[in-house]
């Protein structure tokens, strides 16, 4: 009761403020304030004391590295998709893009060798893109193409498979068939309702400074995306911290087992497609083609992925569209790795 | 009171994200403790433009536009836990993983591809933890025998085995912390030092099995165990200094 009656009492001096129209504080947030900063440090220090200390801190260093490393990568994406949303006029893209849809699917996914950076970049570019007028089907395709096959990509793989160049051009394939394959089946069976309505990239609006809507959409697309992407990174340490790697090497022996294994791995680890390919060269205990499924599923499908992906698209959206996507990467990474590797 | 506060918070949060990121990679090495070195500008740059996207927030968004049906002047939800790594990264960064990580990670292994060169006559030799490892398990010239090695890593108790047996140990980055793998050489002797202690220590093999192969164990017998302060960039497997 007594809080009640203090909110009252703060909300009428911010409301009279608001009338007189000076800039006011609404009168919740001292309060927000206040608990952001005491809620997750008391958390953390009762967590502190009640469990394992180590292991509270190893999460949150965990935690805090995936989000870091991917926050710069995050903001090139929505950057990116602020830029498309202000700056390209309506139908330029399909202009680009061959007028059949299930053409397009393809161009879509060999267009993303140009995006250098890692799957964060690649959701926000994917909503403008179809914001921007380009069928969902290609956007998906660009989507999931992007962070696999773009140049720094197949270089770090390279890198991390010396001597094994048959490893590239699987990789390279695989995830190009994964991309056009859901590409197409978004064609056959994807339904719009899915989708949540992308209303803030409706591009330029006349007698709009094009630069306002660029840094506004840019500013928007990055808290939104940015809160999901620390939603994911708490996923994957979690994960991280709780299953320690030598659990791993017990599904090294069976070789399909050992597959499904490593794409589950994929989604629950979260790890950068610029680097996944090092982790999947230090997993010596594991068939090659299972290592391949591990590098085409951990850029499409991960828990910071499908964070971001609800966020962007929706929830109905995003479990769909990344168990369909497991289901299809996998399948493709197995009939590339039996005749390649 | 979707007004002038809302828009205030906004402009806070992307301040507060911007002075995260530039407290840890401009004006402290923290970054180190979550990323390789080269992520310095990208998160350099990061910070700033979020620093000035903040500030510009704060000092044009105050006409409204709510008259629209693309509002971008709404705070996501969501968007709140971004305060928390913010926050963090500002006052309450945790520390580089260590012993408890490594403890529960099997050692990373180490392929050397090319043929051993021939090891230089310095006397204690200065060695990473990498080429050690490979040295005894694939050195069929048994180079390293008799010869006494000096490496810097941190400490990694044992738990379970007899006194005076523990890992030395270096995490080492691919990417970030998220893929942390750790390299370890098993050393005898020694005093007991607690866990996260960064020592540099000289000693020879310990011997068993056929040094060269696979069947030789990747151990040392420490002769001195000396305290060292830890590097600021922990995550490499890099040669002891001095």
């Amino acid at each position: 009761m007594q809080n009640t009656g203090v909110l009252v009492e703060d909300g009428r001096p911010a409301a009279a403020g608001d009338e007189a129209g000076t800039p006011a504080p609404p009168r919740y947030w001292p309060v927000l304030l206040l608990g952001a900063a005491v809620v997750p440090g008391g958390a953390l220090f009762l967590l502190g004391r009640w469990g394992d200390a180590p292991a509270v801190q190893a999460w949150r260093t965990v935690c805090l590295a995936v989000t870091v490393q991917a926050l710069p990568f995050l903001l090139l994406g929505t950057a990116l998709s602020g830029a498309i949303n202000a700056f390209v006029p309506e139908g330029v893209f399909n202009r680009i893009l061959p007028r059949r849809p299930a053409l397009a699917v393809p161009v879509a996914g060999v267009a993303g060798v140009v995006l250098p950076g890692c799957e964060c970049a690649s959701v926000p570019v994917a909503s403008s893109l179809i914001g921007r007028g380009v069928t969902p089907a290609a956007a998906f395709a660009f989507l999931l193409s992007a962070p696999a096959v773009n140049p720094v990509v197949l270089t770090a793989t390279a890198i991390a498979f010396p001597g094994n160049p048959a490893m590239v051009l699987a990789r390279l394939l695989a995830s190009l068939a994964t991309a056009v394959v859901m590409g197409w089946l978004w064609l056959r069976f994807g339904r719009a309702e899915w989708l949540r309505p992308v209303v803030r990239h409706t591009g330029h609006q006349h007698g709009h400074s094009r630069w306002d809507e660029f840094r506004r959409g840019f500013q928007h697309d990055f808290l939104h995306a940015g809160g999901f992407l620390v939603l994911g990174a708490m996923a994957a340490a979690t994960f991280n911290v709780a299953v320690p790697r030598s659990v791993l090497d017990t599904f090294a022996g069976a070789p399909w087992l050992s597959v499904l294994f490593l794409a589950g791995l994929a989604v629950l680890l979260a790890v950068c497609s610029e680097a996944d390919a090092f982790l999947a060269a230090s997993l010596t205990g594991f068939p090659p083609v299972a290592r391949l499924a591990f590098m085409v599923v951990g850029p499409m499908v991960d828990l910071k992925l499908i964070a971001l992906q609800a966020g962007t698209f929706g929830r109905a959206f995003a479990v769909r569209f990344s168990a369909a996507t497991v289901v299809v990467a996998v399948t493709c990474s197995a009939l590339t790795g039996g005749m390649l590797l | 009171m979707k007004g002038p506060g809302k828009r205030s918070l906004r402009a806070g949060l992307l301040a507060l994200c911007g002075l995260g990121l530039l407290h840890v990679s401009l004006f402290t090495d923290l970054c180190l403790r979550y990323v390789k070195e080269g992520m310095r500008l990208p998160l350099v740059a990061s910070g700033a433009v979020l620093l000035l996207l903040g500030i510009a927030s704060a000092a044009l968004d105050r006409t409204e536009r709510t008259e629209e049906p693309h509002d971008h002047s709404g705070l996501p939800r969501v968007s709140w836990l971004l305060l928390l790594p913010a926050l963090s990264l500002l006052f309450y960064a945790p520390p580089a993983l260590g012993a408890y990580t490594a403890a529960r990670q099997p050692a990373k292994i180490v392929v050397h591809d090319s043929d051993f060169d021939p090891l230089p006559a310095t006397s204690p030799l200065p060695m990473t933890l990498s080429d050690f490892t490979s040295r005894v398990r694939e050195d069929r010239g048994q180079a390293i025998k008799g010869r006494t090695i000096r490496m810097t890593g941190f400490v990694t108790p044992l738990p379970g085995t007899r006194d005076g047996e523990w890992d030395l140990t270096r995490i080492i980055l691919n990417c970030c912390a998220a893929d942390a793998q750790s390299v370890k050489v098993r050393v005898h002797g020694g005093p007991r030092l607690p866990a996260d202690t960064w020592v540099t220590v000289t000693g020879t093999w310990h011997p068993g099995g056929r040094l060269g192969t696979k069947s030789a164990p990747v151990a040392l017998d420490a002769r001195t165990v000396t305290e060292v302060p830890r590097p600021s960039n922990g995550y490499q497997d890099a040669l002891p200094l001095g």
